[in-house]
């Protein structure tokens, strides 16, 4: 919807303007072919408001013009082209009026003094369309920027309803549970190992439980939490599940958002190895890769799984923070094979604060 | 009174270690093997022909329900599992009991009595009347609600064969039991040709023929037999009956 006909107050102060443009044009009419007054002001009101009307149009094009610089020459050769045109459509329009004028009002010298008054009518043309061109301009500056404001405001509610999300998807009930069950099973058979799995719990959920408030925080301290989550699993999944991590020392300083991986290492024991009679191997790399911090997890699966339940949604997470965060400065790549699942995660590179 | 005979099947050592720890304190029951895997549970289950089965639910290969449904009625279960989230369906499927990890030793002493008084119900039952469910119950709860099956379970001299839908060519009906046709082989299930066409996806599978239903990817083309009879030649040359309604349906899947 036009900016101007939106609202009715614009509306009508838009024409009180272009009438005021009129009668400056009459009086400039009366001064250059002096005749009636009169008649110079039949003339000139009912065109100013048309042309009110006709440059009200170039909202549309404006519109839709990029925001960036590029172009700038052409933009104003097309603007000249237009206001061109635009002014002789109106002074043609203005020479018909004045015939008719003439014909019915009795005013019979206004097609003679439009002669004379012709180039005014022209140049006035052009400058007005060229001023509408530009308050229309002006008009998309300010939404645009208003329209970012809003955009930025609902990324910044999404990131922290995904963070809220991964918070709860992070405190798994099973999780805690199957880990209970190791314990209660562990404490019969192995007490100093019962013990050993019960600081292991400790130190993950305090861990996890702390970094959740904050912003962000270092690799190393998302790469504690991994070793300490797959500990915790190789004690209730036994031989059946490794973990291999391949940190480049350099990496380890870099920020991420806390709790990136987890969720991605959570699936690859769930839906991976989990799976697989024999088990398999869970690898974590982190490595620069340019500007970025390449994190990739990796793990064997079964190809006849089942279609899981619940998959899908520690990716979409991440993949939800990861895009609010840093919109197109972050990837996440999935490689689904029959056997392989890897999930590559390239970040931004900065350092930790 | 006799001992019960248990299995334990779960796949993780730690649990299984803690319910042998716990079910030693009950002279009532006799552990006589445990599983690993849901296809190790269903040959020792054939093997050793339990009582009760201690069972989890989510496991590599089969799931708790998968391997229920291939036992079929000979054994009562007490499904053992961290998930709250299937006691409902293992009230479907009558289960005994469904024990939350960790398991309490007070809790598993009411399911072991529970376990007990089902057994001496069916021991006072005739022969062949159990009250045990159907076999499409626990089929319909291994899968997620509402959705077809995924692939078919088929147990044959000690093996279980698990199908993708993808993998079956067409089925056909042979007296109480179910011929399966994969890649020129057959597979036998016993199962009626209703309960397995009511799991199917409806526009993957089509009953062509009392007698058979038809992979649809399978079809080459259809030819004129006689009078209101078709066959149809599968792409590897196969010619499989189709009826009239057989091929009103056809026609209606594939326009």
């Amino acid at each position: 919807m036009h900016p101007m006909i939106e609202r009715p107050v614009r509306l009508v102060a838009y024409l009180g303007v272009a009438a005021m443009f009129g009668v400056l044009l009459a009086l400039l009419v009366q001064a250059i072919a002096p005749g009636s007054l009169r008649g110079a002001l039949a003339l000139c009101l009912p065109l100013a408001l048309v042309y009110g009307f006709q440059c009200l149009s170039v909202w549309y094009p404006v519109r839709q013009l990029p925001s960036s610089r590029a172009g700038a020459p052409q933009l104003v050769l097309l603007l000249t082209l237009a206001s061109f045109a635009s002014a002789a459509i109106w002074t043609a329009a203005g020479h018909l009026w004045a015939a008719a004028l003439a014909a019915s009002a009795g005013f019979t010298d206004l097609p003679a003094r439009f002669a004379i008054a012709l180039p005014l009518f022209f140049v006035v043309g052009v400058f007005l369309f060229v001023l509408a061109t530009l308050v229309h301009f002006l008009f998309v500056v300010v939404e645009r920027s208003r329209d970012a404001e809003r955009r930025g405001l609902e990324r910044e509610v999404h990131a922290r309803e995904a963070e809220l999300k991964s918070l709860k998807a992070q405190l798994d009930p099973h999780f805690l549970f199957n880990s209970l069950n190791s314990v209660s099973a562990l404490i019969g058979s192995d007490p100093p190992a019962a013990r050993r799995m019960c600081y292991l719990m400790a130190g993950f959920f305090r861990k996890s439980l702390g970094l959740g408030q904050k912003e962000q925080i270092a690799l190393s301290e998302e790469i504690y939490l991994a070793e300490t989550y797959l500990a915790i699993e190789e004690v209730r999944f036994g031989a059946r599940l490794q973990a291999r991590f391949h940190v480049a020392e350099a990496t380890l300083t870099f920020a991420v958002p806390p709790l990136v991986l987890q969720p991605l290492i959570e699936n690859a024991v769930h839906h991976g190895i989990a799976h697989l009679v024999e088990g398999g191997e869970v690898t974590i790399a982190a490595a620069r890769v340019g500007e970025h911090l390449e994190l990739v997890i990796e793990n064997p699966c079964d190809p006849d799984r089942p279609a899981s339940r619940g998959a899908g949604v520690g990716l979409a997470n991440v993949r939800a923070r990861i895009e609010a965060l840093f919109g197109h400065r972050a990837r996440i790549d999935v490689e689904a094979l029959p056997e392989s699942y890897r999930v590559r995660l390239l970040l931004p590179a900065l350092p930790a604060a | 009174m006799k001992p019960m005979r248990v299995l334990i099947v779960d796949d993780e050592d730690l649990a299984r270690a803690v319910l042998r720890e716990l079910l030693a304190a009950h002279p009532e029951v006799e552990i006589v093997g445990e599983a690993a895997n849901g296809f190790a549970a269903v040959k020792l289950a054939e093997e050793l022909a339990p009582d009760l089965l201690f069972l989890d639910i989510q496991m590599p290969k089969l799931s708790g329900f998968e391997v229920m449904e291939l036992l079929g009625e000979k054994v009562a279960v007490i499904f053992v599992t961290a998930y709250d989230e299937f006691a409902l369906k293992a009230f479907d499927v009558h289960a005994v009991d469904y024990l939350l990890k960790p398991v309490e030793p007070a809790r598993l002493g009411e399911a072991i009595e529970r376990a007990a008084a089902r057994l001496a119900q069916d021991q006072a039952r005739p022969s062949g009347v159990a009250i045990r469910p159907s076999a499409v119950a626990v089929a319909a709860a291994a899968q997620p609600p509402g959705r077809p099956i995924e692939r078919v379970l088929i147990r044959e001299e000690g093996r279980v064969h698990v199908l993708p839908l993808g993998k079956i060519d067409f089925i056909e009906a042979k007296d109480d039991y179910l011929s399966f046709a994969v890649a020129g082989k057959r597979l036998l299930k016993q199962q009626t040709m209703g309960e397995l066409e009511a799991q199917l996806d409806g526009s993957r599978f089509v009953r062509v023929h009392r007698s058979y239903l038809l992979n649809i990817e399978r079809l080459a083309r259809l030819e004129l037999y006689a009078k209101d009879s078709w066959i149809a030649i599968l792409a590897d040359g196969t010619r499989i009956p189709v009826s009239r309604t057989g091929h009103a349906r056809l026609k209606e899947l594939l326009g």
